[in-house]
């Protein structure tokens, strides 16, 4: 391609928009104050939730390799070998591209559950992402996502703007509601620009013609998170940061989110929700076994996941890392060497207070034992993210966050 | 579900709370331009919503013709000349050159084509005159989305034979060429659905997202059959990549779909059949229409105008001219001002078009990375949903200052060191003699009207340092009034439309 985005950076630079490097705020401007303690954030662990976007195929992440012909038959072409499996337990392996999660499952800091999802039967991505991420499956009224009612309905206060964050170009859905969520494309190089001499003025222009003293809707109040967050970030100076223990990020947009989480963290900003993408996840058609398309995407979630544990061992006893996706694959491949929308999946929870292995109620791949050709569902994910909500967030209104739902708590998870 | 007192309070608050957010949500404060004497709120208002941008030709138009006038003279795009969109094919003609030609030139160089075609696209957006024609091929982009990089040049046939040739014609003729498109059918995968094992990706797309909407009223099964029926429907490769039924991956053994029976022993019959059935259901009205309100009113659409253009619709046979021209005109329509926020492209075109016709493009990749930035680079949006049309998926932190910072970077090229284009500055705002005059002109080129007294007052002492309203030299002006542009770039009024 000849467009190279260097060269277009390399533009941009060459023109005189000057960043701010003295300080943003106006003497005019009060400053936006938040407190979060550092006694408020040891009562509760940072919640990192991700969400692999298309609909990742479970059954070839963690593979029941011990079902033998009910796996291996209706996958001829896809299907991971028994010995390229990186084996758990006697019946489920790890895909090969996971090895580096193997690392962390063998310091019992990685629980997985398996045959998890959401029980409703919709396989449109948009309608289960909805539900997912809402909290509550079947119902499309609701506009609120269950991560932003946990903090609406958490019993502590916390007026930092980085309470919560979603990192990616948009607000995901299970932050969107009445605390608003900070989204970030990337924190480094976040400074207004404009005219050295005129900067003081469009500062103090911009934020009164948006009110953001006190904000009026939806995006008058981001208009004042950009200025807390201007502030904040300079202070941290994102733009160095460099991780611990040798950890190393993928290149890729999920490293990087998980990166810039990890700074979040141990800056200690206030941070207690911060949400990140991983897409690609649909696979109808190519999907790849041991390699190809699904593999390079398990090498970037477990490399990811891998390098966010040990770039904050030393934070990890108060992070909990939770993964989940709108549903699973088809049992059986079909004639594209891919899987179709499915249901029953796997979730990753990793943390210090994570209960390492396998959890499951497995249902059986037996043709009788499948849902519509599906694998079952027999842990509803709001099973799992109940249980990490009161024991590692000290939050026990699940009957606001997850509405007209009983949760099982499925001892996947220490209390704090 | 059995629920105590404890539980109904609780759950009573929270809607009370998600009330009280939505009122937020479409609080009605000034959020757009105030009315001049050349142009009325209700002319702003159509103005605002059927094109990429409020040019002074727009207001000179919709005075001379009024509101149903210019509407109709809009979706009669066909005979509106367009002499700079027709001077940029003839200067670039790459995008409509043949299937072989664009492709053996994309072999060689992809970036070659793939940039031909995004500027392609935003020079229709900013310079065409049929900017409600330009409207409707971004809302049938998202509607049919299928992102380029993976179809480069199948992508661009389908953005001339399908959405561009279809924008303002039948919606069926617009769905049966996409069912036919080969960007489409390798996308979602129906060329790769044989009998033996159908895929069925496209079958339940075309039913969610095409054309009944997800609760339009067909189960799992029919997902199954829709896809067995259209097995066999692919891409001949070698043959300029045109449709190609396979009648020999076809599965011709019986179906019924939404409850109609379907024989054995049929070929490609059966899928135009169900096509048809698809293209005809009052779902399909009831979804379809749903959209174009939201498109032209705002998140939460009128219940009685959906209503009302979806029964246009089926009278009409699906005629987008038709429904439109009912939205267009309707009272609810006409209601909600200032309700759209400007996704990241609408943007980015509308400063072109405030600066058209006194600016000149050096470099167009500059600004396609720039909506890049801001989450939506044109076609790059990977799920078959298309980019949202809702404002809270486009209000957030990172994207704010993107846009704050690109707005403000713009009118800088008038000094010449902004490499990605040139504007001239004065042929585009007329010699004033106060700062006052100075802003006025300024909101006027970029809003089409008005800021409130107050920010008014605010953007005057920018301009003389806060002395108030008086008159200011050349140099004074030349000194501002870029910034000054960028900041009515920057105010809530550019964002909301």
């Amino acid at each position: 391609m000849t467009i190279s985005r260097r060269t277009l950076l390399k533009t941009a630079g060459v023109a005189a928009v000057v960043g701010v490097s003295q300080t943003l705020f106006p003497a005019w401007m009060p400053k936006l104050v938040f407190s979060p303690t550092a006694k408020a954030q040891a009562e509760r662990d940072v919640l990192v939730a991700i969400f692999q976007r298309g609909g990742m195929d479970g059954l070839n992440a963690v593979v029941p390799y011990a079902e033998g012909v009910f796996y291996y038959d209706r996958r001829p072409t896809i299907a991971i070998p028994e010995q390229e499996v990186i084996d758990l337990d006697g019946f489920f392996g790890l895909h090969p591209a996971l090895a580096s999660l193997k690392d962390v499952y063998d310091t019992g800091a990685l629980s997985i559950i398996h045959a998890a999802g959401s029980p409703d039967p919709s396989r449109s991505h948009f309608d289960a992402m909805a539900y997912m991420e809402k909290g509550i499956p079947g119902d499309k009224a609701t506009t609120t996502g269950w991560i932003s009612r946990h903090l609406q309905s958490a019993a502590w206060e916390n007026d930092s703007p980085f309470r919560a964050v979603g990192i990616g170009t948009m607000v995901q859905s299970s932050l969107r509601g009445p605390v608003s969520a900070l989204s970030l494309r990337s924190i480094a190089d976040f400074h207004l620009q404009g005219r050295e001499d005129h900067l003081s003025s469009i500062q103090q222009t911009i934020a009164r013609m948006y009110q953001i003293e006190a904000p009026n809707d939806l995006l008058q109040a981001q208009a004042r998170n950009v200025f807390s967050t201007v502030d904040l970030l300079q202070a941290l100076n994102a733009s160095d940061y460099q991780p611990a223990n040798g950890a190393i990020y993928p290149d890729s947009d999920f490293g990087m989110g998980m990166k810039q989480i990890a700074l979040l963290i141990k800056a200690g900003v206030g941070l207690e929700v911060a949400c990140v993408d991983i897409g690609g996840w649909d696979t109808h058609e190519y999907q790849g076994g041991s390699d190809g398309e699904m593999a390079n995407l398990l090498r970037d979630l477990g490399d990811g996941l891998a390098a966010f544990y040990t770039d904050l061992a030393d934070y990890m006893h108060g992070v909990t890392v939770v993964s989940m996706s709108e549903f699973g694959r088809r049992v059986t491949e079909n004639a594209s060497q891919g899987t179709d929308h499915g249901h029953g999946n796997v979730m990753f929870v990793m943390g210090g207070g994570a209960v390492g292995g396998i959890h499951t109620d497995w249902p059986t791949l037996a043709p009788e034992a499948l849902d519509d050709g599906d694998l079952e569902i027999t842990t509803d994910y709001r099973d799992v993210l109940g249980e990490i909500l009161v024991k590692r967030l000290g939050n026990n209104a699940l009957d606001q966050i997850f509405p007209a739902y009983t949760v099982n708590a499925r001892g996947i998870i220490n209390e704090r | 579900m059995p629920m105590n007192r404890r539980d109904f309070l609780k759950l009573g608050s929270m809607s009370v709370l998600s009330l009280a957010l939505a009122s937020k949500l479409q609080w009605s404060g000034a959020r757009v331009a105030k009315a001049t004497q050349s142009l009325s709120s209700e002319q702003l208002h159509v103005l605002n919503r059927v094109t990429w941008g409020i040019t002074r030709a727009d207001i000179d138009r919709i005075n001379a013709l009024g509101i149903e006038g210019y509407v109709d003279w809009a979706l009669d795009a066909d005979n509106i000349p367009d002499p700079l969109v027709e001077q940029f094919v003839a200067t670039d003609p790459l995008y409509w050159q043949p299937y072989e030609h664009i492709e053996a030139i994309a072999r060689d160089d992809f970036g070659i084509v793939y940039t031909a075609a995004l500027h392609h696209r935003y020079f229709c957006a900013a310079y065409s005159e049929k900017q409600l024609y330009e409207v409707m091929v971004e809302f049938w982009t998202d509607h049919f989305n299928i992102p380029i990089e993976d179809y480069l040049v199948d992508k661009i046939m389908d953005d001339r034979e399908v959405i561009r040739r279809h924008a303002l014609g039948k919606f069926r003729d617009l769905l049966f060429a996409s069912a036919q498109s080969p960007a489409m059918l390798y996308y979602l995968d129906n060329a790769y659905s044989y009998k033996d094992h159908p895929n069925e990706n496209y079958a339940r797309e075309v039913m969610e997202l095409h054309t009944l909407g997800v609760d339009g009223g067909y189960t799992e099964q029919d997902v199954r059959e829709l896809a067995r029926i259209l097995t066999g429907w692919g891409v001949r490769d070698g043959f300029n990549n045109r449709f190609y039924f396979d009648s020999y991956n076809h599965d011709t053994e019986e179906k019924v779909f939404l409850g109609r029976a379907f024989p054995a022993g049929r070929g490609i019959e059966e899928g135009l059949e169900a096509l048809d059935m698809l293209a005809t259901h009052p779902s399909t009205a009831n979804y379809v229409c749903t959209k174009l309100v939201r498109r032209f009113t705002g998140d939460v659409p009128p219940q009685t105008l959906v209503d009302s253009a979806a029964r246009v619709w089926q009278e009409s046979d699906g005629d987008i001219k038709r429904v439109l021209r009912h939205i267009l005109l309707s009272p609810e329509f006409t209601a909600a001002t200032g309700q759209k926020f400007k996704r990241p492209l609408h943007f980015q075109v509308n400063i072109l078009r405030a600066f058209a016709p006194h600016f000149e493009i050096y470099d167009e990749n500059w600004i396609i990375w720039n909506t890049e930035a801001l989450g939506q680079m044109p076609w790059g949006w990977h799920p078959p949903n298309g980019y949202p049309d809702v404002t809270t998926a486009w209000i957030s932190t990172g994207t704010l200052l993107e846009r704050w910072n690109l707005g403000m970077g713009m009118p800088q090229a008038v000094e010449d060191w902004w490499e990605g284009g040139r504007l001239e500055m004065d042929a585009l705002i007329p010699q004033v003699t106060t700062a006052g005059e100075l802003v006025d002109h300024v909101a006027r080129q970029v809003l089409g009207g008005e800021v409130t007294d107050a920010d008014r007052e605010m953007l005057i002492n920018f301009v003389t340092d806060n002395v108030g309203d008086q008159p200011i030299s050349y140099e004074q002006r030349l000194d501002r009034i870029q910034t000054l542009m960028g900041l009515v770039f920057n105010s809530p009024y550019f964002q909301w439309y």
